[in-house]
């Protein structure tokens, strides 16, 4: 793929994207051009890429409408025009409109959470209107047009027709491989791997960058790493492929890359606001005060009315324990972009947090409305029911979390535990033997609940082992909880001592007494022990 | 000779003057010269013709038959006697205005009337439908509707050209719709103009006929294409076939008052096409059409202003009232739309449109009684239409009533074969009655009525009940498969929708994929939140699914092989230390006791390394 194809390919899609006010669109495809080297000034693309000045007068005014967020009179003006753009921009503008409104109506709605329904009905009328008549025109074929095949899609997206959206963003991409937009779009509705795989797509090296997206979509954080550091070659220092670098560091908690990541996008673009919440969230995870307050006053210096800064500010919030202040720029957050996903699950914890688990539920349902594959909310739900204790709720809830991260230990636990709660023993022992590591003193203590004394033993004298590094227990791993330690050691100084192997029970016993929680009950067992072993020393002789 | 010359020259003088009187519609002055040439011409009987119309327009009633009748013109003049008795009916004096119709000839010509004879010269022909018309007239005011239909019928047969006949006929429901073929293929329009005209008349006259009782496709013949497009009633007609085909934006394209320029093809004709109501803002045909169009699209305030210009322009007419009516029903404020539709149907007590929206008025507000006493009401005075029967039915069926339902819905569909919405309801009735075959059968035969249109345009969004019923019939017939397809294709008509949702849900429970079907709940209720079915169901499904939850492989815990369990016992895993030593000196623990105790508040880590 040579540098000038790129080149060129780019700044055809800037442009039919501008033309077109399809924004985000065009400001990937600049800042993708802007990481290419400068060109040799002998190019000839020069001539070949730059636009045709566009004269009619109904696309001007139009247009001039749609860029001032006039979208009904945009739409008026292109009602009966015919050139391509006139075209997408008399549906576009349609669809904007719709949006415009609902998000409206929204905002009202997160004020006051009642009276949902009925309110964003009319938004949905519209939508739904538009979608008949680009159904229609489809239906009959005489819809071929990429971009405005595109702007179909969105609007299946809308009325919650994934299925059909995907086809007709295939169909899209077809058509016009130069429309990031359509590829953007579809890379956020795949469903799983084998949907990506069985796609229908042009050869065409906007493919690479779509795979990177659809891969960290679908938590394939390697396989996109792997990708983006290929591209990395013709894009250097590219801040749209650091940050989704980043965000898969980020997926595969590899925090303190991924804060490295986040660091060099912002010595190379100070003002960039893109992804910075997930910055907010590693520093939060890291515990970085500093840093984080520091990028907080920084992200609401820039623009205090972009997402991005109000999840900063509600992290930082957070991270100081000011939960209902963390909440109210959350939703602040949501007013200004009400599919921002992690914000939802971000504020379900807030409300967790605040012990209000009605509106930790309606949170983190939101965010799955956003996304279905976001495990965290998926997480967040079990969590909340497991404190409702609706234990199949709950347990349906940790299941789709793990089905969505197969290799995480705490939904594996998490799963135990609500099996447990079921008296599902069997199945629960075998979560906890999954999960491994730590859960191992969950399966001992459930061990020891069942009565299978010897396996319990077994198990707590593993966890004991793997918890304490070989050269004693002067650096216990920071995230094993001591009394779990305490309680294992005692159980297992009772074990020892009542097979009257008194001199593991009194090791055991030892240990045991060294922590404040089990101190005093140590101190009987020692004497048990003493007393044994007297007694078995007078038998002995 | 002399004065008799000079008389007839005033009277040839006299009579133009009344000519050109008449022409600039002063009657007063025409009447005054009228009067002076009866006296000159001796009563002849054109003259006093002209009098009593005079006084017609006069508004003169009784004067202008009193000037016929006393001069007993109306015993052996067509067009006399027409315009005696018109006076009559005009002051609402029916039986003397039946009396005048029928004193002279009675005996003669009874027995002729109903047969054409095409040798009757044009003239006489002419007046002999306007007397069928008016004596329609007359009966239909009198509510004796069905001699009203054979004048009408009659009125049309002496004169094609008679459209207020037909239009009383077609538009006042009088006849269902078979009835209304059979006049169109019993009109001889062959015998009263050339083939060319006798193919238009007929053209214009089929495009009024029964435009909802079957969705179907209006098309017209190439032959008026350029000059009948554009044409108002034909547009109008067209109009009504997109409203009840439910295309309702493409109705109200035809309808409002835009100026359409015809799209890509503009810029070359340079035609400017404008829509019905621009052309001709009070259209009366149009206005009801344009009306329910813009109820079903709920655009209040255009209404509000057109209501608000009729009732200006028109207070005496019932569609102006009728509007009224329609936007206070629109804005859920049924007293004062009932009393409006109150004013509309005293106006024009035949004004169906106006009385089938004083049931909805009830209907809206569970008033089930008052909605059907209206819609009887209806029914009697539409008696060729179906629609007043389809929604007693419909009441009947809400008060769970389902014997008489079916009972008028069976009527509907005798008027109107093949309506879809009947055979929708009935297919409801039948599955209520659980007899899910039926059911099948009318709804699988309202779906292809439904789809026979062939502009291969997809299904109006107002189907979505049917293809969502059609499921749960299926559903109920175990067809499970079919019935998601059924309630997908629904979910696409009207998307969003928790009802389908928690249907789509309630399928795959009963196929047991729990896992979808927990799905489809949970969209239902972040839709609808506190729906009592999708709650109980979402938690029946999740008791289901989690007995299918279990780890991912069913590996065992490595405690769980006796194996490695006896290797674990068989070594001493915590014998590292000098318990020996310790043991024989039983005091070290007293000691080590107290030295815990000193530390007792510091932290682990630090009593962990004392150690």
């Amino acid at each position: 793929m040579d540098e000038e194809t790129i080149r060129s390919d780019l700044i055809h899609c800037y442009y039919e994207s501008t033309i077109r006010g399809l924004k985000q669109s065009a400001k990937w495809c600049a800042e993708l051009l802007h990481s290419l080297p400068p060109k040799c000034p002998s190019s000839s693309i020069v001539a070949e890429a730059s636009p045709l000045l566009i004269t009619a007068s109904d696309y001007l005014l139009a247009k001039s409408c749609y860029d001032l967020g006039e979208y009904e009179r945009c739409a008026h003006f292109t009602k009966h025009s015919t050139s391509r753009d006139s075209r997408f921009l008399y549906y576009y503008s349609r669809y904007m409109s719709a949006e415009k409104k609902r998000l409206d109506l929204m905002a009202e709605m997160n004020t006051n959470t009642s009276s949902a329904t009925s309110s964003t009905d009319n938004s949905m009328n519209l939508f739904n209107e538009l979608r008949n008549e680009l159904q229609n025109l489809h239906d009959k074929g005489s819809l071929e047009d990429g971009f405005i095949l595109y702007v179909y899609a969105i609007v299946l997206l809308k009325l919650d027709l994934n299925s059909d959206a995907l086809k007709i963003l295939e169909k899209s991409i077809r058509l016009e491989p130069l429309n990031w937009a359509s590829w953007h779009q579809l890379a956020l509705i795949i469903e799983d791997k084998a949907q990506l795989d069985s796609l229908q797509l042009p050869t065409h090296w906007f493919k690479k960058l779509f795979l990177g997206a659809a891969y960290l979509e679908l938590q394939l954080n390697e396989e996109a790493l792997l990708l983006y550091y290929a591209i990395l070659d013709t894009f250097k220092d590219c801040n749209y492929i650091y940050s989704q670098m980043a965000i898969a560091k980020h997926n595969l908690r590899d925090v303190d890359g991924a804060i490295e990541l986040f660091k060099t996008i912002r010595t190379l673009d100070p003002a960039r606001l893109d992804a910075m919440d997930i910055y907010s969230n590693l520093l939060y995870v890291k515990d970085k005060r500093a840093e984080l307050s520091s990028l907080a006053h920084a992200a609401n210096s820039i623009d205090p009315f972009r997402v991005e800064t109000c999840c900063c500010i509600a992290n930082f919030y957070s991270l100081r324990s000011q939960h209902t202040k963390a909440v109210v720029y959350f939703s602040r957050a949501l007013q200004l972009n009400p599919r921002h996903l992690s914000a939802w699950t971000l504020m379900g914890h807030e409300y967790m947090e605040m012990k209000n688990t009605g509106a930790a539920i309606q949170s983190y349902r939101s965010a799955i409305k956003c996304n279905k594959r976001d495990y965290r909310a998926w997480y967040g739900l079990g969590q909340t029911y497991e404190i409702l204790k609706m234990p199949s709720y709950c347990l349906y809830y940790y299941s789709v979390a793990r089905c969505l991260r197969p290799n995480d230990s705490r939904m594996m636990i998490a799963t135990g535990e609500t099996l447990e709660k079921l008296d599902r023993n069997m199945d629960a022992l075998k979560c906890y033997w999954k999960a491994g590591g730590m859960a191992l003193v969950k399966l001992a203590a459930l061990y020891e609940r069942l009565g299978e004394r010897d396996k319990a033993a077994a198990a707590y004298n593993d966890f004991i082992n793997r918890s304490t590094v070989p050269s004693g227990m002067d650096n216990i791993q920071s995230s094993v909880n001591s009394s779990d330690i305490a309680h294992a050691y005692k159980f297992l100084a009772h074990y020892y001592l009542q097979k009257n192997e008194l001199t593991s029970a009194y090791n055991a016993a030892q240990r045991t007494i060294q922590f404040a929680e089990t101190r005093d009950e140590g101190k009987s067992i020692l004497k048990q022990i003493i007393t044994a072993a007297k007694t078995s020393f007078l038998d002995l002789n | 000779m002399d004065a008799n010359c000079f008389e007839s020259d005033l009277l040839f003088k006299l009579r133009q003057v009344v000519n050109k009187f008449v022409e600039v519609e002063d009657y007063k002055s025409a009447a005054f010269w009228s009067n002076k040439v009866i006296s000159l011409s001796n009563e002849c009987k054109d003259d006093v013709y002209i009098l009593a119309k005079c006084f017609f327009h006069l508004k003169e009633y009784h004067r202008a038959s009193h000037c016929i009748k006393s001069r007993n013109l109306h015993k052996y003049d067509l067009s006399c006697r027409h315009l005696s008795a018109k006076c009559h009916f005009v002051a609402q004096e029916y039986n003397e205005a039946f009396e005048i119709l029928e004193c002279s000839e009675s005996g003669n010509t009874n027995n002729k009337e109903m047969e054409v004879d095409p040798k009757l010269d044009e003239d006489e022909r002419k007046w002999r439908s306007a007397i069928a018309l008016l004596k329609g007239q007359i009966y239909e005011a009198m509510d004796n509707r069905g001699a009203a239909v054979t004048c009408f019928k009659e009125a049309l047969k002496w004169n094609i050209h008679c459209y207020e006949a037909f239009h009383s006929l077609v538009q006042h429901q009088m006849l269902t719709i078979q009835e209304e073929e059979e006049l169109i293929s019993s009109l001889n329009f062959d015998a009263h103009c050339s083939s060319e005209e006798a193919k238009f008349t007929k053209f214009l006259y089929q495009s009024q006929l029964k435009k909802y009782a079957k969705p179907s496709d209006f098309v017209i013949p190439d032959d008026y294409l350029n000059s009948l497009q554009t044409n108002v009633d034909v547009q109008t007609a067209m109009a009504e076939r997109c409203y009840y085909n439910c295309d309702y934006h493409q109705c109200y394209k035809f309808t409002s008052q835009y100026v359409f320029i015809l799209n890509a093809f503009a810029r070359n004709d340079d035609i400017l096409k404008l829509r019905v109501l621009e052309k001709d803002i009070y259209h009366t045909e149009c206005l009801p059409i344009h009306l329910s169009c813009l109820m079903e699209l709920k655009k209040t305030n255009v209404l509000f202003d057109l209501a608000h210009k009729l009732v200006e322009l028109y207070p005496e007419s019932p569609i102006s009232w009728y509007a009224v009516g329609c936007y206070y029903l629109m804005i859920n404020k049924t007293d004062a739309a009932r009393r409006f539709l109150n004013k509309a149907t005293t106006l024009d007590s035949v004004f169906g449109p106006a009385w089938l929206l004083y049931g909805h008025s009830f209907a809206v507000e569970k008033e089930h009684d008052q909605a059907m006493a209206a819609y009887f009401k209806a029914s009697h005075l539409m008696k060729g239409c179906h629609l007043p029967l389809l929604y007693i039915g419909l009441e009947y069926g809400l008060t769970d009533n389902t014997k008489l339902a079916e009972k008028f819905f069976n009527q509907a569909l005798v008027i109107a074969p093949d309506d879809p919405f009947v055979l929708h309801e009935l297919g409801v009735i039948a599955y209520q009655n659980q007899d899910y075959n039926t059911a099948e059968k009318h709804f699988n035969h309202a779906l292809s009525l439904v789809k026979m249109k062939k502009d291969g345009t997809s299904l109006p969004e107002k189907w979505e009940p049917l293809l969502n019923n059609l499921g749960h019939v299926l559903r109920k017939l175990k067809k499970y498969e079919e019935a998601l397809q059924f309630h997908r294709e629904a979910l696409v008509l009207s998307p969003q929708n928790p009802s389908t949702y928690s249907a789509i849900g309630y399928i795959y429970s009963l196929m047991c994929q729990w896992n979808t079907a927990v799905e489809y709940f949970h969209k239902a209720l972040g839709l609808k939140r506190e729906d009592p079915f999708s709650t109980a169901m979402l938690g029946h499904a999740i008791e289901h699914l989690i007995n299918e939850i279990t780890p991912i492989d069913d590996e065992l815990p490595m405690y769980e092989s006796p194996d490695y369990i006896t290797k674990f016992l068989s070594k001493n895993n915590l014998e590292d230390s000098t318990l020996g030593d310790k043991l024989l000196h039983g005091t070290e623990v007293e000691t080590e006791k107290s030295e815990n105790e000193r530390n007792n508040n510091t932290d682990i880590d630090m009593e962990i390394s004392g150690e």
